[in-house]
């Protein structure tokens, strides 16, 4: 199975950020909390899609799609499988 | 003095509170090469003077970006004086990620204090943090105060007087070497992971302090948000605020403006009271006044459109604005922050150039600004009046719409199709440069504070008064140098042929005067000089003239055109000078002089042209180089040249 990112999440649904893909933008995110074991929520998007707000722990971050599949996660479902 | 920096993530309330300690006793300062501003003010508190430095709200200092440099400058004490102590500013309802700057900031061993600020927002999310606690891990001085809200102040003056070195969130290896690096561009490794280790040490100190019962509850602001990123309802409020800057800076900056030029004709009514030389009644109200008045009428825009931008900024509103039109933006080059100078710039290019410093990209930033002066300013409305009246009269009908509407409502679009192309070329040239990218907090939604937004707007109007102030002067002087002087010989002609003429009619004699001595001043013979550069376009020695002149201020073309004319002062209308425009025939063709081909060449050429010192001159303050402008004025010179060359050819030779 794929890596499940941010980009592929339902709004609303919990997710714990796993790791983050390797990249130029990897430190960004980093520094602005999107760091592994942090919860991310999809919140909304603009009318078009793109961007997307994300609940990052206790704040809200803005993210362009191809930014958000840098972040690779894990919803809460599958996180009580895996267990 | 000691010297205090105020350090904090951007939308933490830090500013507010720097505008709160220091009101209107505070100045705007650029490190040099950058064009970030960090504002310094001064604080007396019990007897000694304290000099405040509000550094821009950054989230880390390892970010590569002209605001992460410049705090770190100001921080290691390069090019500026190192602080001597520091006020952190924690936004307390988002604890977590605001540690990780002070985790950083700590390890400098700079002595220190914090002030938690956004109690309330925190709380609405059902969010208490343990100061006491917090306090002795961090090992100084803390309090809980919100700048917005609170009205005391004296407990944040009490913390000047608590200043200490505290004790590291996290170990790490030498913090000022680190920054160094950073700042001569060398790179750092292992950042990522040392982020990653701070975020670990944070989250050991969250637990602790942070106590949040109901995990769930959401303020206000997703509320907010959901309305406001709504396909329909949110690009109604979009529209609705772009509309209302376009406005206040369009009509509401009309009424200071009126007054602005009744003091300076006041002013001018008083000289030759108290002159009687006729030389230096002329250069002081045509030349010095006129000068002045071309810069002060500047202001209400400026303060208008920064206040707006203020209120939308302070609020929170302009981050969503961005998030809105972000998709589209990008496509073009821009950014989505690039809105408001786009929009500002069809009223007046001079604060929409000044906009463009909310924009962090550097290089969407200069994309902005350059095609800022495309978008068709209030000034080019005149113009466009007096040339569409010379294509068709008021009143005929082309289909539904008024003709005249619609030709310049083509001139509109002719801009805005160019700024569109150019925004391309120029993404296409700073490629590479920086990485586009949006990455961006969406803060709380918080009442504005009028008196901060106040304190911006201002310091933007008395930034432009000092740099591109002079400038504007200093030219305008010389083109009324230039219009007011000629060769002593021709414009001795020029007066007794004007007095030849005014025989028949002595009543217009002033009239006839300026005109002949505007036609045999250095500006005339330039105009004459050019003419042959300009016939293929359409123009004659006349439209040199005002071309020339209208470097001023666009809408000086059609004073001058009326100069030319004799329309007189109280006739100085479009329906006047129109009428005398279309009766010249000329000499050469037999055709009328001033025909279709005439006003539409000519108007692409105004729609296009960088024909504006005053824009030329805020153009270098804003990028701190003449380079920008001078490229500009040639592009688009060449643009507009092309484009009334093809206009004219196509419509000119019916």
């Amino acid at each position: 199975m794929s890596e499940q990112t941010a980009k592929d999440l339902r709004f609303d649904c919990p997710a714990e950020i796993i790791k983050l893909a390797e990249g130029d933008l990897n430190q960004k995110l980093a520094e602005m909390g999107c760091v592994p074991g942090t919860q991310i929520v999809k919140l909304y998007s603009a009318p078009s899609g793109d961007p997307v707000a994300f609940r990052i722990d206790s704040y809200v971050l803005g993210l362009r799609l191809s930014e958000a599949e840098q972040i690779v996660v894990k919803t809460d479902e599958e996180l009580e499988t895996s267990i | 003095m000691r010297r205090v920096a105020l350090v904090g993530n951007p939308n933490c309330g830090k500013s507010t509170l720097f505008n709160r300690l220091t009101g209107l006793n505070q100045k705007t300062s650029n490190l040099p090469g950058t064009t970030v501003d960090s504002h310094e003010g001064k604080v007396k508190i019990s007897n000694e003077w304290f000099e405040l430095v509000d550094l821009p709200g950054i989230y880390s200092l390892f970010t590569n970006s002209e605001y992460e440099h410049v705090v770190v400058s100001n921080l290691i004490g390069k090019g500026t004086p190192k602080p001597d102590a520091i006020i952190y500013v924690l936004d307390s309802s988002n604890l977590r990620r605001n540690l990780l700057l002070l985790s950083q900031v700590a390890e400098l061993k700079i002595p220190a204090v914090c002030i938690l600020t956004m109690e309330d927002s925190a709380q609405r999310r059902d969010i208490k943090i343990d100061t006491d606690e917090l306090k002795s891990i961090l090992g100084i001085s803390i309090i809980s105060f919100n700048p917005r809200i609170t009205k005391d102040i004296k407990p944040v003056e009490g913390l000047f007087s608590q200043f200490s070195v505290g004790k590291p969130l996290s170990e790490n290896a030498d913090m000022n070497e680190k920054l160094s690096r950073f700042l001569e561009g060398k790179p750092n490794r292992g950042i990522s992971t040392e982020t990653l280790r701070r975020y670990n040490d944070i989250d050991k100190v969250v637990k602790k302090v942070v106590i949040r019962e109901n995990k769930k509850r959401e303020g206000n602001t997703l509320k907010i948000d959901k309305w406001v990123t709504h396909p329909v309802i949110g690009f109604f409020i979009f529209f609705s605020i772009m509309l209302a800057i376009f406005q206040g800076v369009f009509s509401l900056a009309d009424y200071p403006m009126t007054w602005i030029e009744h003091s300076f004709s006041w002013l001018r009514s008083q000289t030759s009271k108290i002159v009687t030389n006729e030389y230096v009644v002329d250069f002081v109200n045509s030349g010095l006044l006129s000068g002045l008045e071309g810069v002060i009428v500047f202001l209400p825009q400026i303060f208008i459109l920064f206040f707006l931008i203020g209120i939308l900024e302070d609020s929170g509103y302009m981050v969503r604005a961005s998030f809105l039109s972000d998709q589209l933006m990008r496509k073009l080059g821009l950014n989505g922050r690039s809105i408001i100078p786009l929009i500002g710039g069809f009223a007046c290019a001079i604060p929409a150039i000044m906009a463009t410093r909310t924009i962090k990209n550097r290089s969407e930033r200069l994309a902005t600004m350059l095609v800022v002066p495309l978008m068709s300013c209030s000034a080019r409305i005149p113009v466009y009046i007096l040339l569409t009246s010379l294509i068709v009269p008021a009143g005929v009908l082309w289909g539904p719409i008024p003709a005249q509407t619609l030709i310049m409502t083509l001139a509109y679009f002719a801009g805005i199709i160019m700024a569109i192309l150019f925004a391309i070329f120029f993404k296409m040239l700073g490629k590479g440069k920086e990485q586009s990218e949006f990455v961006l907090e969406l803060p709380t939604y918080q009442a504005p504070r009028i008196q901060t937004v106040i304190n911006g707007a201002w310091l933007r109007c008395k930034s432009f008064l000092n740099e591109a102030g002079k400038i504007i002067v200093i030219i305008s002087m010389a083109l009324w140098v230039l219009s007011s002087f000629g060769p002593d010989k021709a414009m001795e002609e020029a007066r007794n042929k004007a007095r030849i003429i005014a025989q028949k009619n002595p009543e217009s004699i002033e009239q006839i005067e300026q005109s002949y001595l505007l036609e045999a001043s250095y500006a005339g013979h330039l105009g004459k000089m050019i003419e042959p550069a300009i016939k293929p376009l359409g123009y004659d020695w006349k439209t040199g003239i005002a071309l020339i002149s209208s470097f001023a201020a666009r809408e000086v073309f059609v004073g001058t055109m009326s100069t030319l004319f004799q329309t007189g002062a109280e006739d100085e209308n479009v329906i006047g000078i129109r009428k005398k425009m279309q009766s010249e025939i000329n000499p050469e063709t037999g055709k009328p002089a001033y025909g279709i081909g005439y006003a539409i060449s000519l108007m692409l050429f105004y729609a296009f042209a960088l024909q504006c010192i005053s824009t030329m001159a805020v153009l270098k303050k804003e990028t701190q180089t003449w380079k920008w402008s001078i490229i500009l004025f040639f592009l688009y010179g060449a643009i507009a040249y092309l484009s009334a060359f093809s206009a004219f050819q196509f419509f000119g030779n019916p």
